[in-house]
């Protein structure tokens, strides 16, 4: 192939991925003008602009608690599938239990499996124990379906891990709990971060699992679920904004960290 | 290894599959055939009515679409991503992931502010004096394409391209200096070794779309339902045994969906190396 002809060939790429990403990007994108509006209904472009709807969010005290159910549990999310998980990758790395590939199969599972279908498990399950609109249970469903994202990041970590240093530090007379903490668990860190906070935003945007089992609490996702089927409000416009620009923040932070890392990790 | 890394540390976490994923399965499965003695008529019920069964192919149908249109849209943006610079691959990258994390809920929602009868693009069509009357895009089933492709388009494209950049472009390389044309090259050895990622990508999406819901309920109508909608409705209508028989039907339905997909893969790769027998 010519020079000139893979130039174009690479000008063609460039438009195509361009197009595809305006597809991606601008319904999101374009929220956030909208929200800035002081206009009573949602209208494209707003005619006067405001924070009208960002006070309206804040003054009520049905989105506001809505906000902070979301937050506990998906605080608790992290904490657990984040803890279990790293736990988990430990014990497959180098317990070497039998079966270790099944298990690791097993626990990969809930990322494929429609969450409709978990959510209506967890739901009979726990009407059978007279668990319903517990927010303790809602947490461990979300665990459950965060712990194969914790898994999968942190695993990939460990795998870069060099064993030597953790032999040098038992060579030096540490302990194994020591040599870990102080030649393995440093390097591995910010992929457990990651994971915390991947595991995060699985269980503060989930719907279904906590439409099915909460009822008079209600967290964010259910408050907007809610909103979206029947008045439309353009206070709506301002909590998706936060919610955007809070995601794109956190995750971007969270995934810039763990490529540094990992690039670190290569190096040596 | 040190025994202090034993099995013990598996525990947590199975202990939280087996209650808060494997038992609640079991449930579904009991509760599917136990009401409150063993009886069929759940499914029974779902096989014989034409309405089910017309849910479940839609869902099938909505689904295989929706992979596939998302496989081939994604194969090139994942190819121009593996063919930049290490560099610039993240931040490419990067305005791929800034839209797979955001929520499905917001997503959808952000389409409904797209498409709707005030929405984004009837007021720019009207205000350039296109259209006279708002067109009506919301509730109709390409609008529910429209989104369901955005919302998992990133997953593929993901996929794809962890699959491509492991590809040894070395092996290219080598069939160029072994006298392969730049199409040879790529038809018989990158696209080959692209595939594997390719159809891994299209079973999660596939999986995935079986079970959309929050999509085809807020921007489809009425026909637009998928079984993951059914699902909840009978849910709220406390008809739990019939729910769970739904949910049983569309696990079935996406793992025959899922061997459908690994068969055809398997088909095309045989087609692509008898290309290359010739």
């Amino acid at each position: 192939m010519s020079g000139g002809r893979l130039i174009t060939a690479r000008r063609l790429g460039a438009l195509y991925f361009g197009v595809v990403v305006f597809y991606l990007i601008f319904p999101i994108l374009i929220i956030l003008p909208i929200s800035f509006s002081n206009n009573d209904f949602l209208r494209f472009p707003p005619s006067n602009f405001g924070l009208r709807w960002y006070r309206d969010y804040l003054s009520d005290p049905v989105w506001i608690d809505a906000t902070i159910l979301s937050f506990q549990v998906a605080a608790l999310v992290a904490v657990i599938a984040t803890v279990t998980g790293t736990l988990a990758v430990l014990a497959l790395a180098r317990g070497r239990p039998r079966f270790g590939r099944a298990i690791s199969g097993f626990i990969a599972l809930p990322i494929v499996i429609p969450h409709i279908f978990i959510a209506l498990g967890v739901f009979i399950f726990a009407v059978r124990f007279g668990w319903e609109d517990n927010m303790f249970v809602l947490a461990g469903a979300h665990s459950a379906i965060a712990l194969p994202f914790v898994v999968l990041i942190v695993g990939a970590s460990h795998r870069q891990l060099d064993p030597a240093l953790e032999q040098a530090a038992r060579v030096l007379g540490a302990g194994p709990v020591r040599a870990f903490f102080s030649a393995a668990f440093p390097s591995l860190l910010p992929a457990i971060v990651a994971g915390a906070v991947f595991a995060f935003f699985v269980s503060f945007d989930e719907l279904i699992i906590a439409q099915f089992l909460m009822s008079r609490n209600e967290t964010l996702p259910m408050r907007i679920w809610a909103d979206l089927r029947l008045e439309l409000r353009p206070t709506l416009a301002a909590v998706a904004s936060l919610l955007i620009v809070v995601t794109t923040l956190a995750l971007a932070g969270a995934e810039l960290l763990r490529r540094r890392a990992q690039a670190k990790l290569d190096q040596r | 290894m040190p025994r202090i890394f034993r099995h013990w540390m598996l525990w947590p976490a199975l202990a939280m599959l087996l209650v808060f994923f494997l038992m609640p399965s079991v449930d579904i499965l009991r509760a599917s055939v136990m009401d409150p003695e063993l009886t069929f008529r759940h499914f029974e019920r779902f096989l014989e009515r034409a309405v089910y069964m017309r849910v479940l192919w839609h869902t099938v149908e909505v689904s295989f679409v929706v992979a596939i249109v998302c496989a081939v849209i994604a194969y090139p943006v994942a190819y121009f991503i593996v063919q930049s610079p290490r560099r610039v691959q993240f931040l490419l990258l990067l305005l791929i992931f800034i839209p797979l994390w955001m929520s499905i809920l917001i997503r959808s929602y952000a389409w409904m502010v797209v498409l709707g009868r005030e929405g984004v693009i009837n007021s720019l069509l009207m205000g350039a004096g296109l259209i006279e009357t708002p067109v009506r895009m919301l509730f109709t089933t390409p609008a529910v394409y429209v989104a369901m492709i955005q919302i998992l388009l990133p997953i593929q494209i993901v996929t794809c391209y962890s699959a491509m950049s492991d590809i040894d472009l070395g092996l290219v390389r080598a069939a160029r200096v072994l006298g392969a044309s730049p199409w040879e090259a790529t038809r018989r050895v990158f696209i080959p070794l692209s595939l594997d990622g390719t159809i891994t990508g299209m079973i999660i999406v596939f999986m995935l779309s079986m079970g959309f819901f929050i999509t085809p309920a807020l921007l489809g109508g009425r026909r637009d339902l998928l079984l993951a909608n059914l699902i909840e409705f009978n849910v709220t209508q406390l008809n739990w045994g019939f729910a769970a028989a739904i949910a049983l039907m569309l696990l079935l339905a996406a793992i025959v969906g899922i061997v459908v997909i690994r068969l055809a893969a398997r088909l095309l790769l045989r087609a692509l190396n008898g290309a290359l027998a010739r």
